[in-house]
């Protein structure tokens, strides 16, 4: 798992590369809740070369979202890939996280 | 856990449940008295009129009034036509996903006089209304154009009325797809989200098909809000407050001379969750 | 490989599709992946108990072919008539089906099993017909189980088990991975399946399908959704995709689609091998 992250409009995106699982998801927790500790709570996760997220990789994931909402901020998706999207269906991530076509409309929902 | 935030941002979430929906009046009744700001409101079904009347900022009198109003067993006693003929002689008169046995325009001007072309940027907080995509199953969540038409859409009970058309989508009633919404009020970025949800009834005895039908709707309709329930618990990072009034008589599709006791139960319910409500405000 | 790691298989409801358990069945006992107990629901309940008791690949989908024939619907046109119609009178008793010929032939198979006899611990799920609750079935006799989960409503009379009524597991829940959960498994492979959604509607009976899909589609999904949170360590969602309607009564398509059952098991294998591999 690769993360690497830039910001634009005062709201930070995170890219991900690999994928999200067991063994991979303290990492990211981690990540985030490094950003959120710096006051980084406007969160983009770019999930364009995201290519599996097992159920317990989506269950850490999500407790790093909680942290940031409870922080007053959030996380947002895009790029998803088909797989994967079936999978957040599944999970009812869909139902529960915003998700957009492009990482610019994911920064602009912010404003 | 409240928000390190100042001030947590508060959802309404009101579910299906016909008239019984009336007792959100009461709750809101009970907040308005405690000065209890809400954010945002989602609304389903029966749950979409109560919404939409609380985001309009409308008083309790007028709610109640206008409850009065829109929902009379005339709406469903004229049966249409059309739909009669395609259940009767569906190769004659082609049968097709707009059926619905019920003349729905007495409704439509109902509602039409009731929101008066309101549109959702005329609330005073935002409304959130959700529906299901007959074609796909998937909840759909309206906030934008006129309301009546998203109520519509929201209350399209499957055989009474016809499903609604919005946006190249055929909708149908969102309890099909989540009877209590509450993923949409933690999407929006709520932190306490004040839900009031209702149970369908069991039948007391099966006696006919259709009563086997209708047990079998309260069933799935009831283990789909338990369990979209028992998911948004987990998933959400404050907290969810069930608010469920109870009912000791049975309350039917159009008992709205029941109005009084149903407002009355749902600010009853509503009394019973309030100190822990403003604990967590800190009130 | 490792041994911790308790392994638990759930097939849940999806009627003649559930052969597709035996695809995925195949693959776990050529890759050496040893499951510890089965939960089935409905028709999944049907294979769930096969795998339980060890049963080959090739007998599941002989007894599928014979199974799935449009004889357990016996009575079915003429009765819908009858309801109609108002010559049959409908109490929490009936269904549209003779299920005389379902009966039997379930009983061939499972007649004499019983649930402390599986090789592995094995559990049915169904729903009570008065209360709508869940119910799990795991003593007495195995017939009566997969015959109480795999009464569809208004279609086969419900089942009486314990002086309860009951129906189809897939009312209360379609995939039912909280029994694995309560059962202390860690790793749980879940083969589900969605219902087919129509394009075109030219009956009542259609509109009726589409809304039960729809129902039926989001109780499997927030069912799925809670207990993906709730559990401690992975679900493996196996979820295989039909490229055509697969209807009732397909029996010619049955190795099509235990093929696909298989490959969707191969899609998760990687995943489900690493973590094996790793703990």
């Amino acid at each position: 798992m690769e993360i690497h992250d830039r910001q634009a409009d005062g709201v930070t995106i995170l890219s991900l590369r690999g994928s999200i699982d067991a063994m991979t998801a303290p990492k990211i927790t981690e990540f985030i809740q490094g950003q959120v500790s710096r006051g980084n709570i406007k969160l983009v996760a770019d999930f364009s070369g995201v290519d599996y997220t097992s159920s317990a990789g989506l269950r850490v994931l999500l407790g790093a979202i909680k942290e940031t909402r409870a922080q007053g901020g959030d996380l947002r998706l895009t790029g998803v890939q088909p797989d994967v999207l079936k999978v957040l269906n599944l999970s009812g991530f869909t139902n529960i996280l915003k998700m957009f076509d492009t990482a610019d409309a994911a920064v602009a929902s912010y404003s | 856990m409240v928000t390190k935030r100042d001030k947590p941002r508060i959802a309404l979430v009101i579910g299906s449940g016909s008239v019984k929906c009336a007792a959100a009046i009461g709750l809101k009744k009970v907040l308005e008295r405690e000065h209890i700001d809400v954010d945002m409101v989602v609304g389903c079904s029966g749950g979409a009129i109560y919404a939409s009347l609380i985001a309009l900022g409308w008083s309790v009198e007028r709610a109640t009034e206008s409850t009065l109003r829109m929902w009379t067993r005339e709406v469903t006693a004229k049966r249409s036509t059309r739909g009669i003929l395609q259940l009767t002689l569906p190769w004659v008169f082609k049968f097709d996903e707009s059926f619905g046995l019920i003349d729905d325009r007495l409704i439509n001007r109902r509602l039409h006089d009731g929101y008066g072309n309101a549109i959702f940027a005329d609330t005073l907080i935002p409304l959130f209304v959700t529906a299901t995509d007959f074609y796909s199953g998937e909840q759909v969540v309206l906030s934008e154009g006129r309301i009546e038409d998203a109520v519509r859409a929201s209350i399209s009970i499957p055989y009474i009325f016809p499903p609604q058309k919005l946006n190249g989508r055929f909708l149908i009633d969102g309890y099909q797809s989540d009877p209590l919404p509450i993923g949409v009020a933690i999407k929006e970025g709520a932190d306490i989200i004040i839900a009031m949800g209702f149970e369908s009834p069991y039948q007391e005895h099966v006696t006919s098909l259709m009563r086997y039908n209708f047990q079998i709707a309260s069933m799935t309709s009831n283990n789909l809000l338990k369990t979209n329930y028992a998911f948004h618990n987990l998933a959400h990072h404050s907290e969810i407050i069930p608010i469920i009034p109870e009912f000791k008589h049975r309350i039917k599709l159009f008992d709205t001379d029941k109005l009084p006791y149903v407002i009355e139960e749902g600010e009853h319910a509503a009394e019973q969750q309030l100190p822990f409500i403003k604990s967590l405000l800190g009130k | 490989m490792n041994t911790k790691k308790r392994i638990a298989l759930v097939i849940g409801s999806g009627g003649i599709k559930c052969a597709a358990a035996a695809g995925l069945w195949r693959v776990l006992q050529e890759e050496g992946i040893v499951v510890e107990n089965v939960v089935g629901c409905s028709g999944g309940s049907m294979y769930a108990a096969l795998i339980a008791n060890r049963v080959d690949v090739k007998v599941m989908e002989e007894w599928s072919k014979t199974l799935w024939t449009s004889d357990i619907m016996q009575g079915y046109t003429e009765n819908l008539k009858a309801s109609k119609d108002g010559s049959l009178r409908f109490t929490e008793r009936s269904g549209l089906v003779d299920d005389s010929a379902l009966n039997r032939k379930l009983r061939e198979v499972y007649g004499e099993w019983k649930f402390s006899d599986m090789k592995m611990p094995f559990k049915v799920v169904a729903t009570d017909l008065l209360s709508g609750e869940k119910v799990t079935l795991a003593d007495g006799g195995v017939f009566d189980a997969i015959r109480a989960s795999l009464a569809i409503p208004i279609i086969f009379p419900p089942w009486e088990v314990n002086e309860r009524l009951l129906i189809d597991g897939a009312a209360s829940d379609p995939l039912p991975i909280d029994v694995a959960i309560q059962d202390g498994a860690d790793i749980i492979i879940a083969m589900g399946f969605t219902l087919d959604y129509r394009a075109r509607f030219r009956s009542m009976t259609a509109v009726q399908e589409q809304l039960n899909s729809i129902y039926m589609n989001n109780i499997l999904n927030s069912t799925y959704a809670f207990y993906n949170l709730a559990h401690h360590a992975e679900i493996f969602p196996v979820i295989p995709e039909f490229d055509s309607t697969i209807s009732m009564f397909d029996v010619d398509k049955i190795p099509s689609v235990i093929e696909q059952g298989e490959q969707a098991a191969r899609m998760q294998l990687p995943h489900i091998k690493r973590l094996l591999e790793n703990v």
